[in-house]
């Protein structure tokens, strides 16, 4: 335990010139204020700034995939709030995917990771890329471990980090969830002017915070709530993203003559805007997908599942037309009758979830291949 | 009768629609009845072929299985749907109410096979205003199965069923369809309150329109109806399966919301030496289960707004909805359809509007073993 | 009487005036932080502490501050009497009644003199205030069953028929709607801007006020239970 917390109290400094730990030796070194539940770390997982170092390695290794041209970070990107960039995601040999890579910032608070919620934990999402055809595009996990066993130089880096230098799917996984750990930050504008500072954002982005919790009926799904700061109810709603262009029951029915291969089916060109529903195969998730969190929302375009709305404007005017009707749609999106000012003034506060503190992670991008 | 809708409602419909959608729409702004069937029909094609269909055909139970066994479940001898309680104020076709009737429409449109009919419960409107009243009728004339109509309170007080008669016939009548009898009562009778007191029709049909108004009577069918129940059952087969129809739920539930039939005792004495019934009702907004002796009874969902679990009465069979969540204004709401079976029992199906289907089966209501919370488990009083 | 012996007179009287209200005041020396004094007044303005050593405008430590209230509150008992109590710098209580000074007096213990007849309400005052309070109940029932709060001819007791489902007993509370922890009136504000589709009511509206009352008066009786789910 003292050790544990040494090595914790030891993280931070090492890595990424954060500032120094809390007095609690016993926290685990994430930057992460008073009254905020702390990310979620399972206990077979426990955080340790070997395991930092190694994820770190791996997330930005590309010969974790098919032709080494893709790692997380290729979708994740530190460049672009470690999220994509484009629509969709681009894989091994320009396969294209069927939707836009979520920020992996922040990722650790959710209760469910994947646009549908398939993964429990950060272990679990690491692993569903690097086997997937249109991702990573290695055959299997064990062809990973194969790969990076076959790598002298991670060799140590797994003794140091989990005992001896044995190369597991689970040890790449758990390596890289503890980096993702890391990348957090829940201190913006925004929550000093929820704590009371009136001066930490605009006049407008005030107006915007006014409609956010009223009349643009935004916080019921994307609430701010002190104790977990990151605007999202961590569930499902159908608000009718891809409705224009679907056919949910003959989608549906198709579904029952697909093997239960969840990640494959989410990437089923068609299938996968089934969303919730391939998981839970419950009626009333069918095109349901997962509430995203806003924090740094300025810095990760473009937004929803597949990646349609460009630009916050596009995204306030979505919600402004009451979403795309389809059977399913979530009964909480309506019109909202807004303004031109009330819109702009919506972009405003968006602009104010970004957290203060993002230059910290800008060596990050430093690790990015150069064009 | 044209459709008024505002300029304002006007655009804001346009916004919700596609393109294609938006010439239609602009054609109801000055359109009549007949018109307005062609229209509703033509939009309705379109939306199918742009593939956005409705859920209610889609049976969630064959999802993750294989399908059923001939002979390991009884198939249903025929389907009839169901929509209820819509409570339509004469606001044009973006006024909530109306999007719950149309959107309850376009479930039952979407059902294939499509039902054998599509029993209205009654409330079509809020205040029995002939306004209402025809926006109703419009909207129900887009279904494409054949509609019987049941006449709820909000029809009936302001002019005493004058309108609701000359738009849709008989208040009280009775058909047969493939060996079932089916009965259309009239349920939601009350004893003069309004005439000692000197109310206008107006006053009368909002004292009625309070559930809680307790200046207003009791429910009940009353004797001339009853009367004419008897001579009309004296004709069928005591074999023959009974499906009654009525607003008011003929039993007892709760008194003060009107959740009450007074002469349900002597309704059912008339109901029970029939081998199979099963009562269909409204008016309760509510998933609602009972069964005394013989009879199953089975409350239809609202499409306009759900009412609480009242504090007492209710019945133990009936398994709970939790409480809507008041910020989805679909939510607790719905239509649904019964499935009637071999033997001329009823497994009802209700679909819920963003939430997960429900079918109280005859099966499992006869053997008391429908699976959930009962009783007063419930939160929402 | 002589002129002279009248201002001898006076001014021996003035002289003792001056000596009484010096004993009834106590011996005053030049204003100092010593002497210095804060006054606390109960709610109905008729009961007052005087805390000695504490300048009027400093605040009291926590535990004085108790001393005062938990005297004051004992003082009360007393309705409609004029009672000033002090507490000197040695922490002894004196209590000054209808004229009469009592010494070392002990919050709690029996201070002789009558308990005033006329602290309790009457029957007829009871009539009054329970008038009042059926008028806004009243007031709020109207509102309830009317569609002037919204403006989409939704009334809450279509989904609250005699406002069931209100809970109100299970405030304050986290509320989903909100994404924060709500009172009863912020709820019934979110439903008249969201179901009801109206515009919010000020705190100090009288319409809010006569909503919650109505609400409130259906569920006498029911235990508080704040936070209940």
């Amino acid at each position: 335990m003292l050790r544990t917390a040494l090595r914790a109290a030891l993280l931070v400094p090492l890595l990424l010139a954060l500032p120094a730990t809390p007095a609690d030796a016993e926290d685990l070194a994430l930057p992460v204020p008073a009254g905020v539940l702390p990310p979620i770390v399972p206990p077979e997982n426990p955080l340790t700034a070997e395991k930092v170092e190694l994820g770190k390695k791996l997330y930005f290794d590309r010969r974790l995939s098919l032709d080494d041209t893709v790692s997380c970070a290729t979708c994740h990107d530190p460049r672009h709030g470690f999220a994509e960039p484009r629509p969709v995601s681009i894989g091994v040999g320009g396969a294209k995917g069927v939707r836009n890579a979520p920020t992996a910032f922040d990722a650790a608070f959710l209760a469910t990771q994947f646009w549908d919620g398939r993964a429990a934990t950060l272990e679990e999402q690491a692993k569903g890329p690097i086997t997937n055809p249109v991702e990573m595009a290695l055959p299997d996990e064990a062809a990973a471990e194969v790969k990076i066993g076959g790598l002298p130089e991670y060799a140590p880096l797994f003794e140091k980090a989990f005992g001896d230098s044995k190369v597991s799917i689970d040890r790449i996984a758990q390596a890289i969830a503890s980096f993702e750990r890391t990348l957090v930050d829940v201190e913006a504008p925004i929550d000093r002017f929820a704590a009371g500072d009136a001066s930490a954002i605009s006049e407008s982005a005030k107006r915007g915070w006014e409609l956010f919790n009223a009349k643009a009926r935004c916080n019921t799904c994307h609430g701010h709530v002190s104790a977990y700061p990151l605007f999202t109810d961590d569930l499902f709603h159908n608000i009718g993203v891809a409705a224009k262009d679907v056919n949910f029951e003959a989608l549906a029915k198709k579904l029952q003559s697909h093997p239960e291969d969840l990640d494959k089916l989410s990437h089923e060109p068609g299938l996968n805007q089934l969303g919730r529903f391939i998981v839970t195969k419950e009626h009333k998730d069918i095109g349901a997908f997962k509430t995203p969190h806003l924090r740094n929302i300025a810095l990760t375009p473009p937004y929803m599942h597949d990646g349609s709305e460009a630009t916050l404007e596009a995204v306030i005017e979505f919600y402004d037309k009451g979403g795309n009707p389809n059977p399913w749609l979530d009964g909480g999106m309506r019109p909202l009758g807004l303004s031109v000012q009330e819109k702009a003034d919506l972009v405003e506060l968006m602009k104010t979830f970004t957290s203060d503190g993002m230059e910290r992670f800008a060596p990050l991008a430093e690790l990015m291949p150069k064009p | 009768m044209a459709i008024n809708l505002t300029p304002k409602e006007l655009e804001r419909e346009l916004r919700e629609r596609s393109s294609d959608a938006e010439r239609l729409i602009r054609s109801l702004q000055n359109c009549d009845r007949r018109h307005f069937l062609k229209v509703t029909a033509r939009f309705a094609a379109m939306v199918a072929a742009a593939g956005v269909i409705q859920p209610q055909s889609f049976q969630l139970v064959n999802v993750a299985h294989a399908q059923p066994v001939p002979g390991e479940k009884p198939e249903a001898l025929f389907r009839f749907a169901y929509i209820s309680d819509s409570h339509l104020f004469a606001r044009g076709m973006t006024h909530r109410f109306a999007k719950g009737l149309l959107k309850a429409v376009d479930d039952v449109n979407a059902l294939d096979p499509q039902p054998d009919f599509v029993l209205y419960g009654g409330d079509l409107a809020q205040l029995g205003r002939a306004d209402e009243l025809e926006l109703g009728q419009q909207i129900l004339s887009g279904l494409k199965a054949p509609v019987r109509m049941m006449v709820g309170e909000h029809d009936w007080f302001l002019d005493m069923g004058v309108k609701w008669r000359e738009m849709f016939g008989p208040d009280v009548y009775s058909f047969d369809h493939k060996g079932v009898h089916f009965v259309v009562l009239n349920s939601v009778q009350e004893k003069d309150f309004w005439t000692a007191k000197g109310y206008t029709p107006e006053q009368r049909m909002n004292i009625v329109a309070g559930l809680d108004d307790a200046r207003q009577s009791r429910f009940e069918v009353g004797e001339e109806q009853r009367d004419w129940l008897a001579k009309d059952l004296a004709k069928v087969d005591k074999k023959t399966p009974l499906v009654v129809f009525s607003h008011s739920p003929l039993y007892k539930y709760y008194e003060p919301w009107n959740f009450w039939t007074d002469d349900a005792e002597q309704v059912q004495a008339l109901l029970f030496p029939f081998q199979t019934v099963t009562v269909i009702h409204g008016h309760t907004h509510q998933l609602l289960t009972n069964r005394i002796k013989n009879i199953s009874f089975h409350g239809m969902l609202s499409t306009a707004w759900p009412w609480p679990y009242a504090p007492q009465g209710l019945p133990e069979y009936t398994v709970q909805m939790f409480r809507p969540d008041p910020f989805n204004q679909f939510d607790g709401l719905g239509d649904g359809t019964a499935d009637v079976l071999p033997g001329g029992v009823v497994n009802k199906h209700y679909s819920l509007w963003n939430r997960n289907p429900r079918t109280v089966t005859y099966a499992d209501l006869a053997g008391n073993t429908l699976a959930g919370p009962r009783g007063h488990a419930g939160p929402s009083y | 009487m002589t002129a002279r012996s009248i201002a001898w007179m006076a001014a021996l009287g003035a002289a003792a005036l001056a000596g009484y209200s010096g004993l009834a005041g106590g011996l005053r020396p030049a204003e100092s932080e010593a002497w210095a004094s804060r006054t606390v007044y109960a709610c109905d303005q008729r009961k007052a502490v005087i805390v000695e050593g504490v300048r009027a405008d400093e605040k009291l430590p926590p535990a004085k501050a108790q001393r005062v209230a938990d005297l004051l509150t004992d003082l009360m008992r007393y309705c409609n009497e004029e009672i000033t109590a002090t507490i000197a710098l040695n922490e002894t209580i004196t209590v000054e009644a209808n004229g009469r000074v009592f010494h070392d007096y002990v919050p709690g213990g029996p201070l002789p003199i009558a308990k005033a007849s006329f602290g309790e309400p009457t029957a007829r005052e009871e009539q009054i205030w329970k008038a009042e309070l059926d008028k806004l109940v009243a007031e709020g029932d109207r509102l309830f069953h009317s569609d002037e709060i919204g403006t989409n001819g939704v009334a809450c007791a279509m989904c609250h028929p005699h406002a069931s489902n209100t809970h109100p007993e299970s405030y304050p509370k986290f509320q989903t709607q909100l994404k924060k922890v709500a009172l009863l009136r912020d709820m019934v504000n979110w439903c008249i801007l969201n179901p009801l589709e109206g515009l919010e009511l000020a705190e100090n509206d009288p319409k809010l006020k006569a909503l919650e009352a109505y609400i409130l008066a259906q569920r006498r009786g029911v235990a508080l239970d704040a936070g209940k789910h």
